[in-house]
């Protein structure tokens, strides 16, 4: 898999938007459908070998587990079983995969009500 | 003893004469520098010169920088592999060397056959991942086919190493000064060679418990080591490997990753035909499905081999488990986004004290290592980033020391880059499922919130979205536009949520 052409690398979506914008808008789609979890997936910023997810704002039902979820996330993607693909979860840890979207969502919220997560694979590793 | 021509005498400086003086064998990767094969065969001066100005280039390049003497807590266990070494004793001191050099080394090689595909005749700069990956299989191949605990009985001594608990009782290191590491100027391209032997004097005698046995072991262990051989015909070596990860769009002279090494694994060892009796599980989503592993353990009529390798080593008789194939698990992970999530460091630590532990293949960022241990704060590793010249494994009774490494390096974990894979070994069923507790506990101990990975009951089918009403190939619906318009301030943005 050669590394993707790097696109335009869009500002995060939390810098994109301000705080009571994003609170409005989970807000909104929460009164809308409240058992719905409201997700951001973005990129992680130096990814080079995942191509791009065509959206960002997902809703997802709060049963689904993060096996299910991530299933979804690569058939959108169309990834290769083989091929590593993680999501972080607050761009930090790894979230645990038997666990459904509406526990990831009571422990993880931002402050906005987004759940945020960032996808990325592996480094690569050689001697430049 | 081989003989050292004149150019390499000036190549090596005083390090050469200290090792002639000495008159001891070591296998030292700066005396196989200086008495490599171009020194026996007697080419050009000036072309031997030359190649091994570019060794020594290529070996600063690739990062075997010259650096002082790894330095060993006395007070501190030092792990390696699921065993624990104080290092305040002799004793301790010659199993924590045997446990290390006896550890299968596989570094960058050059003057190889041409790599089918391309013109490329070394893995010099590219290939470290998969030099990690093969030192994982490799030890995997160690406790499958080796006896328990065996340790190689012509392990040569440590370098580079200093165990401050020999100060106080160790006359040639009175005063507790330094002694210099390294007579030639910086820069050689030699990993920095220090009179060894006078670190530990006395320390480092040979006294093995069953060197009887390990002696016995001998020819599997050189064939075992012949298997990574760099040649097309060798089931692990480089070039079967780059083979296997063309259909993971890799090609020569790539950089690898952990994951995309660890299915390589996978597929090489499900080809070959000389390791009966095991498989590679290479985890998904960092979820180890045990119902998954235990299928692919099941003796599968259609793979057989024929009787296994018994005559080597008479360890691996019949055992009561012959109907499961002994299976490596690899799980690759992502520890973190830019750098490695502290919280897991204690979670790494646990892992690399369980005995069924074959190690984990990551490194530091773009520089692959294949971690074995670690005392306190620090990863204790091997590193491929050495160019060796080719070793023709056909040969009856090819040299096997640079297949080891006799000096142990250490790096701190806040180094370690987020992207590895980690290696287990399950003899049997009953082993397996010893693994899957023992690994379990050491996970819960994350002082993060989820364990790093997850065993699961079951099949990975089982858990995917066959039965949930949503169809994962199927349309997902983006919310019709103008459909939340009576909130008008979110309006355009309440437009793009896609639901699933």
């Amino acid at each position: 898999m050669p590394p993707y052409d790097k696109p335009q690398m869009q500002k995060p979506f939390k810098l994109r938007k301000s705080f009571a914008t994003r609170k409005l808008e989970v807000d909104g789609i929460r009164s809308k459908f409240p058992n719905k979890i409201p997700v951001i997936i973005e990129s992680y910023q130096r990814e080079r070998y995942l191509p791009p997810l065509d959206k960002t704002k997902f809703l997802v039902p709060q049963e689904l587990t993060m096996t299910q979820f991530v299933t979804i996330i690569r058939n959108r993607m169309a990834l290769l079983p083989t091929q590593a693909f993680y999501l972080l979860i607050n761009n930090t840890g790894l979230s645990s995969m038997s666990l459904t979207m509406a526990q990831m969502y009571r422990d993880h919220q931002d402050d906005d009500g987004f759940l945020y997560m960032t996808y990325a694979s592996q480094e690569m590793f050689g001697s430049s | 003893m081989n003989s050292v021509s004149p150019s390499a005498v000036q190549y090596m400086g005083g390090a050469v004469q200290e090792e002639l003086l000495e008159g001891r064998r070591t296998g030292s990767p700066a005396r196989r520098l200086a008495v490599g094969p171009e020194a026996a065969t007697e080419p050009d001066e000036v072309d031997k010169l030359k190649a091994k100005l570019i060794l020594a280039w290529n070996n600063v390049k690739y990062g075997w920088s010259v650096k002082s003497k790894t330095f060993f807590n006395k007070t501190s266990p030092i792990t390696v592999l699921g065993q624990s070494y104080l290092l305040n004793s002799e004793d301790e001191v010659e199993r924590f060397h045997g446990a290390f050099v006896s550890r299968l080394w596989l570094t960058y090689r050059r003057e190889f056959p041409q790599l089918e595909g391309s013109s490329l005749t070394t893995d010099c700069g590219w290939g470290c991942m998969l030099r990690s990956g093969q030192m994982l299989l490799a030890q995997g191949l160690l406790v499958h086919l080796m006896p328990r605990d065996w340790v190689w009985p012509n392990a040569q001594q440590l370098e580079d190493v200093d165990f401050e608990v020999f100060r106080p009782r160790s006359p040639s290191r009175a005063g507790g000064v330094p002694i210099p590491s390294f007579g030639s100027p910086r820069g050689s391209g030699a990993p920095p060679k220090s009179p060894a032997g006078q670190q530990a004097p006395g320390g480092v005698q040979r006294k093995r418990p069953g060197s009887v046995r390990d002696m016995q072991a001998e020819p599997l262990h050189r064939r075992l080591v012949s298997w990574f051989g760099d040649h097309p015909p060798a089931p692990f070596g480089v070039h079967l490997l780059v083979e296997l990860g063309k259909s993971s769009g890799k090609r020569a002279g790539d950089w690898y990753g952990p994951s995309v090494v660890a299915h390589i694994l996978r597929k090489a060892v499900c080809k070959t035909t000389e390791v009966n009796n095991l498989a590679v599980y290479v985890a998904q989503d960092c979820t180890v499905y045990k119902e998954d592993v235990l299928q692919l353990c099941e003796p599968s009529p259609s793979r057989d081999k024929g009787p296994q390798i018994s005559s080597n080593g008479p360890q691996i008789s019949n055992s009561p488990d012959t109907s499961w194939k002994s299976v490596i698990i690899l799980v690759p992970v992502r520890l973190g986004g830019e750098a490695l999530n502290p919280a897991y460091i204690e979670c790494v630590k646990r892992i690399l004290k369980l005995e069924c532990c074959i190690g984990i293949i990551g490194g530091k960022p773009k520089h692959s290592l294949y971690f074995v241990g670690f005392q306190d704060e620090q990863l204790l590793y091997l590193d491929p980033h050495y160019c060796q010249s080719v070793v023709d494994v056909t040969q009856a009774d090819f040299s096997l020391e640079s297949f080891h490494c006799c000096s142990p390096r250490k790096m701190p974990f806040s180094r370690m880059d987020p992207s590895c894979t980690i290696g287990f070994y399950a003899k049997n069923q009953k082993d397996f499922e010893s693994l899957c507790a023992a690994v379990g506990e050491a996970l819960s101990s994350s002082t993060e919130k989820y364990p790093i990975f997850t065993f699961m009951d079951g099949q990975g089918q089982d858990y995917g979205l066959e039965g949930h009403s949503i169809s994962p190939a199927g349309p997902t619906h983006i919310l019709p536009p103008g459909r939340l318009s009576r909130n008008s301030t979110t309006r355009a943005s309440t437009d793009d949520f896609v639901f699933l």
